[in-house]
Formats: structure tokens, sequence, C-alpha cells
């Protein structure tokens, strides 16, 4: 070794490897894990703003409990078909003026999508599901009810985990979440009394599960105010109806609201405070450019 | 690699023993160990961790040790080899799950690693890489067994996502018990500190080396009219060949006099070949596909500088291996990069384009302004840093060490385990020690110890290949040494 012995004690140690240094291998600094860093990238929560962004989460649960209730009421003949399409097709229309209101116009400039295509396509589908209303009551015909059921329960938990809630995570798929909301409408609807029933079923099913969240996710960047009031009345209602047909649904269901709501949050801010990220040299680092540039 | 290098070391041992002061071999030593190196990696496998083991137990034969390397079978490779100064390496039947590691149960390999320790006298089992299942279920039999065990981490591990989560409790439970740990790096040391929530004094720095006459400067090579920078890497994304598609546009439009070689291979090659497209490279961005490692010192060679454009690093042997052959280096400052070679030798760049072309334009201007130090005298410099007998030397006090440790009796052992990995994965894997306990013990009872052959030794202070005793009289030696122990 190149030190000379009488030196050591003199000499500091330095964080290379190139030179022979008069300390052993194990040797351990005072400079060991000085660049280590924690929670650089952590975020602080505020709690209303936690419980703001919950909507999200507390919408979606209310759509599929509304979806439901109202398939009971079909069910047992409580309600009129007529009346839910007249009902579904007035709010349809409301929902697509204010879709547009909201932004001014922006988003259709943007997209150039056409109100005569918006018209063609909502047409086609109609006629369609209308013309394949039958098909879809005999579907399942010779499937057990008991496995209708099951499956459009996992299907509706599933649609509520594979929702887009704005996490970006690798769970998370609009379209399959769409897929299994509508394949469940498709089963529930297969079990209603007639075709027209079906048929109404799954357009109400499309209103609520794909329309409804476009125009709740335009509410809520816009009009944040609004959108805690429509998010809270919606609640209400999602409650409301659930109340008619069971207490104790009810309570458990506004039990699960308020945990998702407040509770969560909570839970989340309170738990920040163990957070221990480690940071170091170690890291792998980031390319923080846009390196398409080269290729376009 | 094995067998390309026999060359350097297949000269009469004689004449490389050894310059003075380097310890001297011809005074015996004390101690000698007999020393099993374990990993999933090794040759016909190319890389850092293969060509470290293989120099290392070079250098450990020649200082007088026994070595012995175990690791998986490679395709019709299986069973024993022998190398270079009759070091064996045995090729274990195990199956091959995910890039060349080993699937593992932590049970299965035991007997046949059990009897290669047996058979082989072995007493420091030494594993490498983290990747390897094999190095660490050798680990956990050795334990189990009562050997000393040392563990060689090559590489770095975030903490950020789930799979650095699970796998940094992993590497947890395999060190907590383990003697001695050895990182090729400071800043890798500190990784493998935080991951398996280690003491530090029982980790040590030892770095990786390069030879030194494998990398020789040849400045006739390189064509001095124009300005050649050299890329030697696999085209991965932790690489960094994202960063290289954005340098090469931006200085090849500066720059008229400017060429690019890029050796290696991988996914990434595609966006360099775009780039070479879209910006009508051809004659100037040369990708010569994957290098042998013999070949890399000539692609070096050819160039007046060197860029590495790694994400992460632990100890990078590529820069070393450049700037001995006399090129200026250019590299991100990431892992224990900063550490490797001092300021005056490279150029640290954040990871990022405009900083890379920085940096480049710099080592651009010296050029052509003649500041750079000349080939020869970079080698000479580089030369000294990193040797593998310097290694092997730092490597046996390690070995020195943890020979006079006490392993950890099972109920210790046990102890350690649960109060050290949380109690739910050190109450299951204390159980998976029981198990493999007894495991052991039915071995045992099965075949005992003593009817297990002892290997013939190739290596080592009394090995056959050391002095060419008659088969017969090195038998008879071998059964002395079995009734001493």
């Amino acid at each position: 070794m190149s030190a000379q012995p009488g030196t050591s004690t003199e000499v500091k140690w330095q964080k290379v490897l190139y030179e022979r240094q008069p300390f052993p291998d194990n040797y351990v600094d005072q400079r060991f894990l000085e660049e280590l860093r924690k929670n650089v990238h952590a975020r602080k929560y505020r709690f209303w703003a936690v419980v703001f962004e919950s909507g999200v989460v507390v919408q979606q649960l209310c759509s599929v409990c509304v979806f439901v209730v109202i398939w009971w009421y079909m069910d047992e003949g409580l309600l009129a078909p007529h009346w839910l399409l007249g009902t579904g097709l007035a709010s349809s229309l409301i929902g697509y003026i204010l879709f547009d209101l909201i932004d001014g116009g922006e988003g259709r400039r943007k997209s150039g999508r056409t109100r005569w295509a918006d018209l063609k396509s909502a047409l086609v589908f109609i006629t369609f599901t209308y013309g394949f209303s039958p098909i879809l009551k005999t579907l399942t015909e010779s499937v057990s009810t008991d496995t209708i059921y099951a499956m459009s329960v996992f299907m509706l938990l599933g649609h509520l985990v594979f929702f887009d809630y704005g996490a970006n995570a690798a769970i998370v798929s609009s379209t399959l979440s769409l897929n299994m909301a509508i394949f469940a409408s498709v089963c529930l609807a297969s079990r209603l009394p007639r075709s027209l029933h079906a048929f109404i079923m799954v357009t109400f099913a499309i209103q609520i599960f794909a329309l409804w969240p476009m125009l709740q996710k335009k509410l809520k960047a816009h009009t944040p105010c609004s959108y805690v009031g429509v998010t809270l009345l919606f609640a209400f209602s999602a409650l409301g109806g659930l109340l008619s047909i069971s207490l104790v649904g009810a309570v458990l269901f506004a039990l699960l609201l308020v945990a998702i709501s407040c509770l969560c949050p909570f839970y989340l801010i309170r738990l920040q405070l163990f957070k221990e990220n480690i940071h170091g040299p170690w890291d792998e680092a980031e390319i923080k450019e846009d390196l398409s540039r080269f290729l376009n | 690699m094995a067998y390309r290098r026999r060359g350097r070391h297949g000269h009469p041992r004689s004449a490389t023993r050894y310059r003075a002061g380097r310890g001297n071999l011809y005074t015996f030593r004390t101690r000698t160990h007999n020393i099993c190196m374990v990993s999933d990696f090794f040759y016909p496998n190319m890389g850092g961790v293969e060509s470290h083991i293989y120099q290392l137990s070079q250098c450990l034969i020649e200082r007088g040790h026994k070595v012995v390397i175990v690791t998986h079978a490679y395709g019709n490779r299986k069973g024993i080899r022998y190398l270079t100064n009759g070091l064996k390496v045995y090729y274990l039947p195990l199956k091959v799950m995910y890039n060349q590691s080993t699937a593992t149960t932590l049970f299965h390999s035991l007997p046949l690693l059990r009897y290669i320790f047996v058979r082989e006298r072995v007493t420091i089992i030494h594993s490498h890489s983290s990747f390897s299942a094999m190095a660490h279920d050798a680990l956990f039999h050795a334990k189990t067994m009562g050997l000393q065990t040392v563990f060689t981490d090559h590489s770095l591990f975030g903490f950020a996502d789930v799979s650095s989560v699970l796998t940094n409790k992993l590497l947890t439970v395999s060190l907590c018990d383990t003697n001695h740990i050895i990182c090729v790096s400071y800043t890798s040391k500190e990784n493998t500190v935080l991951r398996a929530a280690l003491n530090p004094e029982i980790v040590s720095v030892i770095p990786n080396a390069v030879d030194p006459t494998d990398f020789t400067p040849d400045p006739f090579r390189r064509h001095d009219s124009i300005i050649t920078i050299v890329v030697v890497s696999r085209l991965v994304y932790r690489k960094g060949t994202d960063l290289l598609s954005g340098i090469i546009p931006e200085l090849c439009q500066k720059y008229p006099d400017l060429n690019f070689i890029i050796g290696g291979e991988g996914p990434k090659r595609i966006i360099l070949e775009e780039v070479r497209e879209r910006y009508q490279l051809h004659d100037r961005v040369r990708l010569l596909g994957a290098l042998e490692h013999k070949d890399v010192r000539n692609v070096l060679v050819q160039g007046h500088i060197f860029l590495n454009t790694s994400l992460t690093e632990a100890f990078c042997m590529a820069i070393v291996e450049a700037a001995s052959c006399g090129l200026q280096v250019v590299s991100t400052k990431v892992g224990g990069i900063p550490e490797v070679l001092p300021e005056n030798l490279i150029i640290l760049c954040e990871p990022s384009v405009k900083s890379l072309c920085e940096g480049l334009e710099k080592a651009i201007s010296q050029l052509k302004s003649g500041t750079l130090p000349a080939p020869e005298n970079l080698h000479n410099i580089v030369k000294t840093f990193y040797t593998w007998r310097n290694v092997a030397e730092r490597t046996e006090k390690v070995y020195d060490r943890v020979a006079g440790e006490a392993v950890l009796p099972m109920d210790r052992r046990l102890d350690r385990l649960i109060s050290h990995c949380g109690p739910v994965t050190g109450c299951i894997f204390a159980l998976l020690a029981v198990f493999n306990f007894l495991f052991l013990i039915f071995l045992r009872w099965m075949t005992p110890d003593s009817v297990i052959d002892v290997a013939i030794d190739a290596t080592g202070p009394k090995g056959a290949w050391t002095h060419q005793y008659p088969y017969s009289k090195k038998r008879g030696e071998n059964n002395e040494i079995c009734k001493i122990r």
C-alpha cells in the first residue's frame, strides 16, 4: 500500500477507490451515508383537498348503487320502463348541453367532433340496442339466476376496481372497466320481464357508466363548487333510493361513503408521518428531457 | 473467458510470482483456505460478475488457496470441468428459471451442495451477485452446515418500487447471519447496508479490477484527422441508450469531423438506427453489434473520447478499461462512478443530453487544443489503480477475518432471524431454517460425511496441479489430510 504507516493518523478518508488508503476495507467513516436523503418527493396533503379528490370514488360507488336500485324497481314492476326512458333521455339532453356549456365549447373545438357525428352514433347505438334487445332478453335464459347475480356482482366490483379515478397506475383501464359494467347490465337486463325493459336498462347503463363520468370530469375541472354540490346530491339520492329498499343496506352504504370520503383521507395524512422514502446516489437516474424530438 | 485467458495465466508460475513487497508467497502463509465460489453466473456466460469470479479465483490460487467454483449447467456444459491452474468448476444440473438464474425452493440444492462442500473440504463459501438464487441457496445451506460465509454484491438497487421492496426483504434474510459482505464501491456499500439493514462494520469495500495488460493504448489505430467517440455498452434503458440517441444528432450537426463507434447489442439498438436514418449519419455512426470481451480493446483504441451514459452503475469497469486504453472519459455522474477515476481523468456530467453534450464539447476542445495527456501516460497512471492481485490480497484479509469468527449455532441463528427480519418474515425463514437443518440430518444419516469421497485437490498448497505427484501418492496424501481433520 502506498500510504506510510506514520501518516495514517492525519490522513483523511476519501470516498475514492483508485487510491490505496491507510484504512481497513471495512472502515466506516463519519461521512458514511451523508448523501442519504429522505422523502425528497413526498407530497404534503391537505385534508379537504383529499376529501374533494375522493369525490370521484364516491360518485362511482353511487352510480353502481343507483343502477342496482333502478334495476330492482324495474324487476319488481314498480317502475314503468317508459318513465325511465323519458327521464333518461331528458337528463341525457340536459347533460349534453351542459357538457358544451361548461367549458364554452373548447373541448369540442379541440376534438373536432361535430354534433352530426354525435347524433349519428347515438342513433346507431339506440337502433342496434333496440333491435338486439329480444336477443339480450333470451341470451342467458339457460343460465341460472344465481349465476347471473353472482356474475353481475363480480362485474360491478371489477368496474369499480379498474375505473380510471385519475391515478397513474398499471391496473387502471377505463375500457375494461366500462366493458365490465355493460356486461353486468346485460346480465341483469336479461332477468327483466320484457325485451323493452332490457333495452331501456342497457341504455340506462350506458348513460350512467359511460356518459355521466365524462360530464363529472368536466364539472370537476371547471366548476369545483358545483361538482361538490352534484356529488352530495347524487350521494343522497342514491342513499334515499337504497333506503326505500333496505334500511340495513342504506346504513352500511352510508358508512362506506363516510369512510371513503373522510376516514381514508384522514388516515392517508396521518400515515404520511411514518413515510420514510430513501434516496441517494444509488438511485437510477431519471431522464427528464423529452427525447422523442430527435426522432420527429 | 477462461480459455481465452489461458495464455496469460498459463505461463510458468515462477515468472508470475512476484515482485517484492506484494505479500511474499514463498514465505509459507500460516493459513490457507478452502474456498467455494458460488454463483449462477459463470463462463460461458459473459459479464462483470463472471470475470470477477474467474480472475479472483485465479489470483487466490496463485496465493496458495484452494478454490472451486459452483454454478449451474449451461446447455451441454455440465458436470465437472477444470480451467487454467486446476480451477475446478462444478456445473450443477439445476433448472434455470429466468435470466440465467436458477429456480429456488431453498431445499432441493442441499444434497448436491452438501456433497460438494464435504468432498472438497470447503471452509468458506463465497457467494456472488444478489440476482443469483443459487448464491443465496448456498449461503443458506452453508449456515446450516456451520460453514463460514462471504457474499459479494455487484449491483445497486432502488427502494421505491414493489419489486425492490420484496428483493430487499429477501436480501435482509439472506445476509442477516452472513459473516462478511463485500461491495464493489462505497456507494454500493451504503446501498447494501441500507437494503439489508446491516452493521456497516461487516461490509468491506473491495473494487473490481481490470487487467491492464489487456487494455493497452495504440495511438496509431486512430485517425487524428477526425474525432472519434466510442461507446461500448449493452444497448438497454439502464445504460442510457436513450440519452445517446439525443447526443448523436446534437453533436454531429455541430462538429462535421465527429464520428461515433458504438459497440454492443440490445433492445434499444433500434432507436439508434432510427436516429442514424433520420439524420443520414450512416458514414459517421458505426453500430458494431455485440462485442466479445477480447475485441473490446481493439474497438476502444480507435477512439479519442469514451462516452458512458449509464443511469445506474455500482462500479463501472468500462470507463476504467477505456481510460487504460488512453481515452478521455466522459460519463454520467451516477452510482459509484465518481469514486472510480480521479477528477483529471474523467469529465462527469448530469444524466441529461444537455449536460453530456457540454461535457463532450469540453473534451473535444481539449483534444483540439492538445491539452489532453498522451494515451501512454494515461495508461501508466490507470494501470496502477485496479489490479486483481490487489483484489485477491484484500479478499484474503476478509477470509482470514471470517475464519477467525464463530458461525452462529442454530439457536442463535434462529434468534437472529426472528429479531432481525421482522416478525412475519423472520418466523417463516426461521421455520425454513429448521426444516433445512432436519433435512441435513436426514442426509447425513443417509450418506454420512465419512463415506463421501474426498475430491482430488487440484489447486491449493498441496494441490495436484502445483506438484505433479503421481496419482497414488497424491491419493495417500489426501487421506492424510482427512485424518488430520
